[in-house]
């Protein structure tokens, strides 16, 4: 009974012992090699919409739809738009043809400044023999070879004249400053001419073409409906590159390189292993303690908690060469670092 | 692969005696959640119910050749037996 007995307690020992050492091995690897059940299969998004209203006019894609980048996905009605393109053309070439204008009465007030220019040559002219015919008729007049009333005659057409050349050059001087330049209707062109381009533009943004490869999701309109500026009216979901975000424990993060093979499941097939590179780890969540409103004193409950569940991080997984068919935003997946059966 | 080998071992050495744990170990190779009416139930889940079905089972076995007869503790011993059964799951089936 007694060497039975000791068997029973050699057996018992060393079934305890290979578990618990079991058990403590296991704990190693749960945290070297980190996985996860809680993954959603994730993708890019972009919100489809125009920078510019009106009515949808063709709409030639349809829910679900796969199309590819420069695709057309819808068209707005242009013809307000092309009437205003019309317009801005008609703007710029009225501008242009004041600008032609005002070409040429430069060149006619240039013309009047040079006449003016010679009105003074010619003014000071005539002042000069005024002058000199007062110099000369004033000894005469003194004694009497010629009437006095004749060197008064030349007195006043001698200041007829200095007036004549003050005028003179005051009207040159105003003909120069009107000659001007070419500064406002160059810049009134230039406007026009910014005008179209913008007009343009906006005709061209009423056809929206697919800025990527993907699939059209939530469309739930029919050609014929109004939409605003910016008005969103599907999403499509990028797949030029599909990601697993994984919520990984943060115990388990030290564990977890950017760069190291990932086996996802995505759970719409639970036996096709997807290969996967972790392409980065989440740099923050929002914390319930740490969340509290801005730029105030920070809120801080009182508590006595002794056990804190552990805070997770997004972990994202670049998935490589895997099957359309798995690939689904929002599908539950899970994700197994540096091991399962796509890392050998 | 060690998946494959795990199942292999199973397919030739137990064929008589545990065809149907064998069947359900190959299913296991996949995602490490297991779907049940709509719910995903985590591999961990399965190990304990192995470890507890395999400690039930060695009771069985081991009462009827006698040996349980020469064993003391038999709680203690029991539950590290399904234990180890469990976590052998646990570590072959989806360890790294």
């Amino acid at each position: 009974m007694g060497g039975r007995s000791r068997i029973g307690i050699l057996i018992a020992l060393a079934c305890i012992g290979a578990a618990i050492l079991a058990g403590l091995s296991v704990a190693h690897w749960d945290d070297a090699y980190p996985s996860t059940d809680s993954a959603t299969i994730d993708a890019e998004l972009v919100h489809v919409a125009s920078v510019v209203g009106g009515r949808l006019v063709d709409l030639p894609v349809r829910e679900n739809q796969h199309v590819h980048k420069g695709d057309l996905l819808y068209r707005i009605d242009p013809e307000p738009y092309a009437l205003t393109v019309h317009q801005a053309e008609a703007n710029l070439a009225l501008a242009t043809a004041e600008l032609a204008n005002q070409r040429r009465l430069l060149a006619v007030r240039t013309a009047q400044a040079a006449t003016a220019r010679d009105q003074v040559t010619r003014a000071q002219t005539n002042r000069d023999l005024a002058d000199r015919t007062v110099t000369r008729l004033e000894p005469l007049a003194n004694r009497s070879y010629v009437p006095w009333q004749q060197y008064d005659q030349a007195r006043v057409a001698r200041n007829d004249a200095e007036i004549s050349l003050a005028q003179a050059r005051q009207q040159s001087a105003a003909s120069e400053v009107a000659i001007g330049d070419l500064a406002s209707a160059t810049a009134a062109q230039a406007a026009s001419q910014a005008a179209l381009d913008r007009a343009r533009y906006e005709l061209r943004q009423t056809a929206v073409t697919a800025p990527t490869d993907g699939y059209v999701t939530s469309l739930h309109v029919k050609a014929g409906e109004v939409l605003a500026p910016s008005q969103v009216l599907f999403t499509l979901i990028a797949d030029e590159a599909w990601y697993a975000v994984a919520n990984l424990r943060e115990i388990t993060l030290p564990a977890v390189h950017p760069g190291d093979c990932a086996t996802i499941y995505s759970m719409i097939d639970r036996r096709t292993p997807i290969q996967g590179r972790v392409e980065s780890i989440g740099w923050g969540v929002l914390s319930a303690d740490s969340a509290g409103p801005a730029r105030t004193l920070p809120l801080v409950p009182r508590q006595m908690d002794w056990v804190h569940v552990a805070q997770r991080f997004p972990v994202r997984v670049h998935l490589q060469g895997a099957a359309p068919t798995l690939l689904r935003m929002g599908a539950t997946a899970t994700v197994e670092i540096r091991h399962g059966a796509a890392c050998p | 692969m060690r998946q494959k080998s795990f199942c292999f071992f199973f397919f030739r050495k137990r064929r008589t005696l545990l065809p149907l744990l064998a069947l359900s170990g190959c299913t296991l190779r996949g995602a490490p959640s297991f779907p049940i009416v709509g719910a995903y139930f985590p591999a961990w889940m399965l190990c304990v119910l192995t470890g507890v079905a395999v400690a039930v089972g060695l009771r069985v076995v081991f009462l009827q050749t006698g040996i349980d007869a020469l064993l003391s503790f038999r709680l203690f011993t029991y539950v590290a037996l399904g234990t180890l059964a469990a976590l052998a799951l646990w570590a072959l089936a989806f360890g790294p």
